[in-house]
């Protein structure tokens, strides 16, 4: 049983159940990602080819900043780096760049090495595995939040894509102190109804680019054909791959509508907290693809921000 | 004599209060964005009215049961009698418009849907309004002198809720139905194949394998097709003996409006 459409669903679902949608959410100040390879790049200006091939101008903000492995000045950025922006005012104004930014999520399978250490990472049975380097000057860094470097134990770390491989630089999160397969179980919720679904919303670069969509723990396993789903410990309920939900970043209060489009299998293995703006809840509730994780305000380097989700 | 007519008193002035408590609870615990559990006539309303309006509902409630509780005066009984009247009215408005949601009568406890049950209980309740116009004592002489009507009235209401199904679930599985696994997709459409609602449209259809099915919230949905192209979309609720089965024929992939919409109840 394939999915002929998974955008059908919704509306199938809302015919049947006779739901309207709410009117999408209103931003007072949206705000746009863009990706692209960059071409050329001066104090004020950027421009970037788009993955779709076009060629694309942007100014950039007095107060823009940069990412590249570390902070980084807009007119350092390398020409020929992958940058995700983000970007206001139609997406015409350049505020902040994040160069060759990538987020490696996986369950440590074995660690090599002496000085440079190389990890191999099992991301899930949709993102197979992947190795990485974690170079000697952030090993220290990255220790500090991982003080597990033990197969069987999660691993979250932002980094670079550099020369087909991926660095990883700093700690994303916490490691849980517990194996990837015991993860918790969520607390009993009817010892006082819980208030709404809030817990923690990061992002994976695993999606399309310029997708605009979310992995979701909680999946029935049947549906998605993956046997890893339907474990979180945030005690989310059941949805399926096409429900909308409405997200909204606690942070900076902005919210969208986003599709889940693929089953977040990892996310629900870990039980942290993102403290971003204030603590957030336990528990990843939604991973989210770069563009929609930009475009609600969160920042890539931070890795996560506090959110709520309900049904868009 | 006397003493039938005012045997329900109490037990409308409990439940007038209860529902007061659920509401403000609602409210209170309801800061999230799009609950998931939408729930009772506030989802008739537009979303920035839902909150007033059901604060509106809960103080009317408190008043009722006030004036029940302390005064015979006959304005608060009558006002009783139209509540559950015009409340009779909202929930059958509510089951034909938004066959997903429950009644909240009682908060998120009541978010099966509307049922059968749960319009038979405000039925109920509007002719225990309606006995209680001729009481001659006030509501806090009743209270203190409960009849074995009073506990007839209590067992009539319990065998028409739907909520205390769903509170033993709770006590079993420590988990509302949209977070329990759920039963086996072929289980489910066992479930389905028995309903009055296959019945009625199986003729129509190509083929009797769904071509695509999944799960969300609390119900498990399955899509065929019937002869003309379109699409025949069955939902199941998950929780149950005799679950609810809905079901919706929608136009196919290109036009986007619906030709016909029939929702019917297993």
């Amino acid at each position: 049983m394939g999915y002929p459409s998974v955008e059908r669903r919704r509306v199938l679902a809302a015919a049947v159940l006779g739901r309207e949608s709410d009117p999408a959410p209103d931003n007072a100040d949206p705000l746009r990602a863009v990706a692209g390879e960059i071409l050329d790049v001066s104090p004020h200006l950027i421009i970037i080819e788009t993955p779709d091939g076009t060629e694309e101008r942007l100014v950039i903000a007095p107060w823009a900043t940069a990412w590249h492995g570390g902070d980084a000045a807009p007119t350092d950025l390398p020409v020929g780096a992958m940058v995700m922006m983000r970007a206001l005012r139609d997406g015409r104004v350049v505020e902040r760049i994040w160069a060759d930014a990538t987020r490696i999520t996986g369950m440590i399978l074995s660690i090599e090495g002496r000085r440079d250490l190389a990890v191999e990472l099992d991301c899930g049975p949709h993102r197979g595995h992947r190795t990485i380097t974690i170079p000697y000057r952030a090993s220290g860094r990255l220790q500090v939040r991982h003080p597990k470097f033990e197969p069987g134990y999660l691993f979250d770390a932002i980094g670079i894509r550099q020369d087909g491989g991926s660095l990883a630089l700093l700690p994303a999160t916490s490691q849980p102190p517990y194996l990837a397969r015991a993860v918790p179980s969520p607390p009993p919720v009817h010892a006082g109804m819980a208030a709404g679904i809030s817990g923690t919303a990061t992002w994976s670069d695993t999606f399309d680019e310029e997708e605009r969509g979310a992995a979701y723990p909680m999946l029935e396993r049947a549906d998605t054909g993956c046997a890893q789903a339907g474990v979180s410990c945030a005690g989310l309920p059941y949805l399926s791959v096409g429900s909308l939900l409405r997200v909204t970043n606690v942070c900076s209060k902005r919210a969208a509508d986003v599709p889940v489009v693929a089953c977040g299998c990892l996310a629900g293995r870990f039980c942290d907290r993102c403290v971003e703006c204030d603590t957030s809840p336990r528990g990843r509730i939604v991973e989210l693809s770069p563009f929609s994780y930009v475009e609600l305000g969160g920042d890539l380097v931070k890795g996560c921000f506090n959110a709520q989700i309900g049904l868009g | 004599m006397t003493h039938v007519w005012e045997s329900q008193l109490p037990l409308l002035v409990v439940l007038l209060v209860l529902g007061t408590m659920a509401k403000v609870i609602t409210v209170r615990s309801g800061g999230e964005p799009g609950a998931l559990s939408r729930l009772g006539p506030a989802v008739l309303v537009p979303g920035r009215l839902r909150v007033p309006a059901l604060l509106v509902c809960a103080a009317g409630e408190l008043v009722l049961a006030a004036g029940l509780l302390a005064t015979g005066h006959a304005i608060f009984r009558w006002a009783t009698v139209a509540f559950f009247a015009m409340s009779t009215y909202v929930l059958l408005e509510l089951r034909r418009r938004r066959p997903d949601a429950g009644c909240g009568c009682f908060g998120e406890v009541s978010s099966a849907p509307v049922g059968v049950r749960s319009i038979g209980r405000t039925v109920v309740l509007t002719g225990m309004a309606g006995m209680s116009v001729l009481a001659p004592v006030p509501g806090w002489v009743a209270v203190l002198h409960p009849s074995w009507l009073t506990a007839a009235g209590v067992a009539l209401l319990l065998v028409l809720s739907p909520e205390t199904a769903e509170l033993i679930e709770r006590a079993r599985f420590r988990a509302p139905c949209e977070q329990r696994r759920g039963p086996s997709e072929s289980a489910t459409l066992a479930r389905l194949r028995s309903s009055g609602a296959w019945r009625a449209h199986r003729e129509g259809l190509t083929s009797l394998e769904p071509y695509d099915s999944w799960r969300e919230l609390c119900w498990r949905f399955f899509a065929f097709q019937n002869h003309d192209h379109d699409d025949v979309v069955f939902a199941v609720y998950l929780s149950g003996r005799r679950p609810a089965v809905r079901m919706a024929v929608v136009g196919s992939e290109g036009s986007e409006s619906l030709t016909e919409y029939t929702p019917v109840s297993a």
